[in-house]
């Protein structure tokens, strides 16, 4: 007999925005994700609770990634900053505490969210007309021709994340070899259409940082010791894509009807080593597979001198068929044609720690690469990894767009005082186009700037104050040890390190109001030499995703929950 | 759903949970660090089971930390233990002390990123005083001979024939020293060894820097010296086995196994070539017939079985056989026991050695033909084997051909254990006495708890010996190189202080505090081993090393002389007092060096964190605790 559960009418939810109860959940996601914002972030531990591995980190995909929420709120803005992760790996963090400082500003300054909605639009497209400026005075273009800018960019990602505990030292080598690995992964000659190859990542734990190293080809883990005579290059290699286990799982689910006393485990297996033959004629000296290989059939290759890798994963797939050319072959009921066959130059055993790995080195032009991260713990390791994958995506941007944005939270204070200065100046003729009050568009340019300054102030863990200088708008902090009459002195220079300190400047306290200025460039003869630089594409972007989604945040009405 | 744990509004009142948390999990571990160790019983509070423990890390196995900052702690140990197998508490205890220097710090309202910057100051002094107080084997050769006498050298030379040998040692070594053109007056005991005329000349100046195995064992052995004579015996019988080049001495801990025999007294504890492995008695009938004879061995990576398939392998779910005439699952077992059995007796194979797992069946039948059925074998053991009889390890036992059999294998009846009342009653030794070989160190003991205290024992003494050959150089033991990083963390420290006040800027004020607390925390580690020692109260331990402080000289405490004063005590000796006198202690390069950056590393991610994301359903009541 069925029982019938009575189903609970679902739940709905007016202008959820003034909820205490959503208000104080934004709150805790804000200071949460600001906490972990920049290189001397707090970190979080991500765990179960019931045993499981404990994850120590301040980046944005495994913050977000753990704190999966109840509240539809939550869950939008969580999913719309993690989309903007996957496309861009990089300012994450960005883009979720300027979105969650946009919403707190718009709830305190009390203004209709229709006026909030109209006025945030405006001015990111004001901020974003002048980011696209060809004398915006926060950008910085790069230089090709020297590889200073590119590894000052790497720097920044990479000394963003405090988990890695690295040395300066240790973070010039990351960054050295974050812009060798990526020049290696340009293409040197260009078809119609530029496409990168990949840098593969190997990490090996218990050695020090500066251990790390590029190497142009392919490396892969090697299941056992193995020994093989001196090989004639270029060696063939073929490549699978489906097990060669010897069972029947590739043909999918459904009931299989046979005859008594056939043996399909034997008659696979004469099909696999019938397939070992055809390579074994075929002059194949490499033979690789995604997934499982029977060992009988990796015993047969082996005896004759084959070298067989098994279970290399989906991830090295396409890295290798780029550096071979070979083609996935994905069957074993058909003879292979000699064309899927690939090449390599030819292969060598490299040791690392523990690791013992087979280097395939490209036939011919080639842009795969394999890094190497080393570093003494697991908890560390994992961090670098994932900043550096980071690096690699930021970098690959810059080919794009080839400029920087300032970093140390100067490119916000310095948008800031634009805006500012630029809303002030044509109130008029924006209010007539957005229909409010000129009170109005003021006290919600405000807010969108005051949101830009916090971002920046962010940046801050220790205490210390943040400033901004009333000539080029730059970030400063100010330590908390430091006495206002040492300030000259001990003063480092701006966040990103163009502005001086010895410059006699006036400088403003950033949560204080100052007159509003129009921010002047740097004048000077040699380009900028800033010692933080930002990703200007995913910055650009993250910018236009914390401001839509706050938008659309702020324009939900109802919250309908179904609660069964 | 998603707790966030904020601990945000504690680190304002400068209470570090974290930390706190550190501290209390280290402090726990005070009493079990140093030589002398006490067993401890850990019992769990609901199954009433106890485990008698004796080394840090298997009381922290054993405690099983749930919070998220203990299990960080127990990853850190777990991590060092499997490549260093000592120096978890030392690990352990720094991580408590420094968490304590860093709590200080912040209470003093230091800022995390000053005190890190402070602190990677401070392991950078520590470490490199590691490094310019390292003594080389070369040194410890020296030493070694200047003080040595017949007795502990184990060697029956009377005093004149020594100084004769050492005249002789020293003439060899004036030839050498014009080819070498370094004038390095080193001598070691190899000299005295009648294999020493039979060293080419050119080999000397290596030869004479190296102090024998023995030596380092006994300054390395650290209150465990039945375990490190049975390590000593297991590089010597390697290095005898494997024709090791002795200018060039290592230790290959891959290739030393152990097995643990309970019942046996511990004074049966031996090394012996090849493995050791228990029988049953139907096993062990085959093995007196096929003892003491060169055998063919094959090695079977899968489980010896007719349904045993490699790992990857899915089997399919929805067969169906047409016409239900099908053969009955034993008499296909049958039929392939019956062939694997024909196989394995055309070959000619009388041992086979498995990975996986034989069935009582396959045991059986195979006893019947002579042939002896070995399951469960370590694969490392079964690579050795493979290398040193040329053997291929294959899955299934149905591919074993000609060329995957190997030879000239061994079986000799270790020791008949059926007085002992064992369901397996006789130990067979395997090997074969080749090159590339491997030994096992048997571990007995009558008392069955005891077993892991005293393997956990054997691996610490034997990786000691490993990465002692592999540093080439040890440093000053007994708390010596503590005292010495602890000088001069107060140097810099001092010295930062009067750069302060000379320039006036309160930017460095930090670094001198943070330096003078990190000296501290070892201080307090160096007291904490004398007092885990019996001899020394909390107070006397302190005076005694702050009197070490004051009247410093660094020489002594490279030299070894640390303490010597106090060596009647036998401070960090678990030996006895005579033996203390006359043996220096030394420790471990890399595993000293390894412990502290694993601690601090440890301190500064704990410091560094002020929120726990705890995932997964359950509800919890604990405050700080806020829903997302």
């Amino acid at each position: 007999m069925s029982r019938l559960v009575k189903k609970s009418p679902s739940v709905c939810t007016d202008l959820p925005l003034s909820s205490s109860d959503v208000c104080n959940k934004l709150h805790l996601m804000k200071e949460f994700l600001r906490s972990s914002y920049g290189p001397t972030a707090r970190l979080k531990q991500v765990h179960n609770n019931i045993g499981g591995s404990v994850v120590t980190s301040s980046t944005s995909s495994v913050l977000l990634q753990a704190i999966a929420s109840s509240q539809p709120i939550i869950s939008l803005i969580r999913s719309s900053i993690l989309n903007h992760v996957s496309r861009f790996s990089d300012c994450g963090l960005f883009a979720a505490v300027f979105c969650l400082c946009l919403l707190e500003q718009a709830g305190q300054c009390g203004l209709r969210k229709n006026v909030m909605i109209k006025v945030n639009k405006h001015l990111l497209a004001l901020c974003t007309g002048y980011l696209q400026q060809e004398d915006c005075g926060c950008k910085v273009k790069l230089d090709f021709c020297s590889s200073q800018s590119l590894i000052t960019l790497a720097r920044s990602v990479i000394s963003s994340k405090p988990t890695c505990v690295l040395t300066e030292p240790e973070s010039d080598h990351i960054s050295r070899l974050a812009v060798q690995a990526f020049l290696l992964t340009v293409p040197c000659n260009i078809p119609d259409t530029v496409r990168l190859g990949r840098t593969v990542t190997i990490t090996i734990e218990g050695h020090s940082v500066l251990k790390s190293a590029v190497f142009p080809g392919l490396l892969l883990s090697m299941p056992e010791s193995l020994c093989f005579d001196s090989l004639c290059s270029p060696l063939h290699v073929v490549l699978f894509s489906i097990s060669l286990a010897g069972d029947l799982s590739e043909i999918g689910d459904g009931r299989i009807e046979m005859h008594q006393g056939v043996d399909v485990d034997s008659q696979i297996l004469d099909q696999l080593l019938e397939l070992g033959k055809q390579v074994l004629k075929d002059g194949v000296k490499l033979f690789l597979c995604q997934k499982v290989i029977h060992p009988v059939l990796q015993h047969y290759l082996r005896c004759n001198g084959v070298i067989v890798i098994e279970r290399l994963g989906v991830s090295l797939m396409e890295p290798l068929i780029q550096l071979t050319g070979a083609q996935p072959v994905a069957t074993l009921h058909a003879t292979i044609p000699s064309t899927v066959y690939g090449k390599v130059h030819n292969v060598c055993i490299r040791q690392f720690g523990c690791k013992t790995l087979l280097h395939l080195h490209p036939a011919g032009e080639s842009a795969i690469c394999s890094m190497i991260l080393c570093h003494r713990n697991e908890t560390m390791l994992n961090e670098l990894k994932l900043v550096c994958q980071t690096t690699e995506h930021v970098l690959g941007l810059t080919l794009r767009e080839p400029f920087a944005l300032l970093g140390g939270g100067c490119t916000e204070t310095h948008l800031a005082a634009y805006v500012r200065h630029k809303s002030k100046n044509e109130v008029s003729e924006s209010t007539s186009v957005l229909g409010c009050s000129q009170t109005e568009y003021l006290l919600a340019a405000d807010a969108f700037c005051r949101s830009l300054e916090l971002v920046a102030t962010s940046l801050e863990h220790d205490g210390g104050t943040s400033l901004i200088d009333l000539t080029h708008a730059h970030h400063w902090t100010l330590p908390s040890d430091v006495t206002e009459e040492h300030l000259e002195g001990v003063m480092a220079p701006c966040g990103c390190g163009v502005v001086e300190s010895c410059q006699n400047k006036t400088r403003s306290y950033l949560d204080t109001k100052y007159a509003g200025f129009s921010p002047a460039p740097l004048l000077t003869a040699s380009p900028l030499q800033a010692t933080v630089l930002d990703s200007f594409t995913a910055k650009v972007n993250a910018l236009g995703v914390a401001v839509e989604t706050a938008n659309l945040v702020l324009d939900v009405r109802y919250v309908i929950q179904d609660v069964n | 759903s998603v707790w966030v744990m904020l601990e945000s509004v504690i680190i304002n009142s400068r209470q570090h949970v974290g930390l706190q948390k550190v501290s209390a999990l280290a402090g726990r571990f005070r009493s079990s660090i140093g030589p002398i160790k006490n067993y401890k019983f850990i019992q769990d509070e609901v199954s009433r089971e106890s485990v008698l423990v004796c080394s840090c890390f298997r009381i922290i196995e054993n405690l099983e930390p749930t919070c998220a900052v203990g299990q960080l702690v127990y990853e850190t140990v777990q991590a060092h233990h499997k490549g260093y197998r000592s120096g978890s508490g030392c690990l352990l205890f720094l991580a408590g002390a420094w968490s304590r220097t860093a709590l200080d710090c912040l209470q003093r309202g230091i800022a995390v990123t000053h005190i890190i910057k402070a602190m990677s100051e401070g392991i950078d002094i520590c470490l490199d005083v590691c490094k310019k107080s390292s003594v080389l084997f070369k040194d410890i050769a020296v030493m070694h001979k200047r003080t040595a006498t017949p007795r502990d050298l184990g060697l029956q030379l009377s005093e004149e024939a020594i100084t004769d040998a050492s005249q002789e040692a020293a003439n060899v070594h004036d030839k050498c020293l014009n080819m070498s053109g370094q004038r390095r007056v080193k001598l070691s005991r190899h000299f005295y060894e009648a294999k020493s005329e039979m060293l080419s000349s050119a080999l000397l100046p290596d030869l004479l820097e190296l102090p024998d195995v023995a030596v380092l064992a006994d300054s390395l052995s650290h209150g465990c010296e039945d375990a490190m004579k049975l390590a000593v015996e297991a590089v010597q019988m390697l290095s005898k086995m494997n024709q090791q080049d002795i200018s060039d001495p290592s230790f290959d801990i891959s290739k030393v196994q152990t097995c643990v025999l309970p019942g046996l007294p511990e004074d049966c504890a031996c090394v012996v070539e090849g493995c050791v492995f228990l029988l049953s008695d139907e096993q062990a009938r085959v093995a007196h017939r096929i003892k003491q004879q060169p055998l063919k061995v094959a090695l079977v990576t899968g489980d010896l079985s007719q349904t045993y398939r490699h790992l990857g392998f899915k089997s399919l779910s929805g067969v169906g056989v047409c016409e239900h005439l099908d053969l009955s699952a034993s008499s296909k077992e049958d039929e392939w026991l019956e062939k694997v059995v024909n196989r394995l007796l055309n070959l000619k194979v009388n041992l086979i050695l498995t990975a996986g797992l034989a069935s009582q069946k396959v045991i059986q039948h195979c006893c019947r033909h002579h042939i002896l059925v070995v399951e469960k074998v370590n694969s490392s053991v079964l690579r050795i084997i493979a290398s040193s009889t040329g053997a291929v390890p294959v899955s299934y036992a149905t591919q074993l051909a000609e060329p995957c059999v190997g030879n000239g294998i061994n079986v000799e009846i270790w020791r008949d254990l059926s007085s002992y009342e064992r369901e397996s009653s006789t130990a067979v030794n395997i090997s074969n006495g080749r090159n590339g070989g491997l030994v096992t160190a048997v571990i007995t003991s009558c008392i069955h708890g005891k077993l892991q205290a005293l393997e956990d024992q054997f691996w610490a003494c034997a990786y000691r010996l490993h990465h002692a050959l592999k540093d080439r150089a040890l440093l000053p033991g007994a708390g010596g190189t503590e005292v010495l990083c602890v000088h001069q963390l107060q140097k810099q420290a001092e010295y930062h202080r009067v750069e302060d006040s000379k320039t006036g800027s309160a930017a460095n004020l930090y670094r001198g505090l943070v330096l003078q607390l990190m000296a501290d925390g070892l201080i307090d580690y160096i007291s904490a081993v004398m007092v885990s020692t019996g001899r020394f109260s909390a107070a006397e331990a302190r005076t005694i090393v702050s009197k070490q402080l004051q009247d410093f000289h660094k020489d002594e405490i490279i030299a070894g002389r640390f303490l010597e004063s106090r060596r009647e005590d036998a401070v960090f000796s678990a030996g006895k007092p005579d033996e203390a006198l006359t043996v220096k202690i030394y420790d471990n390069l890399s595993v000293k060096q390894e412990a502290w950056r694993k601690a601090l590393d440890l301190v500064f991610l704990v410091l560094q964190t002020d929120a726990e994301i705890i995932t997964g359903t359950g509800q919890r009541a604990e405050e700080n605790l806020m829903r997302l």
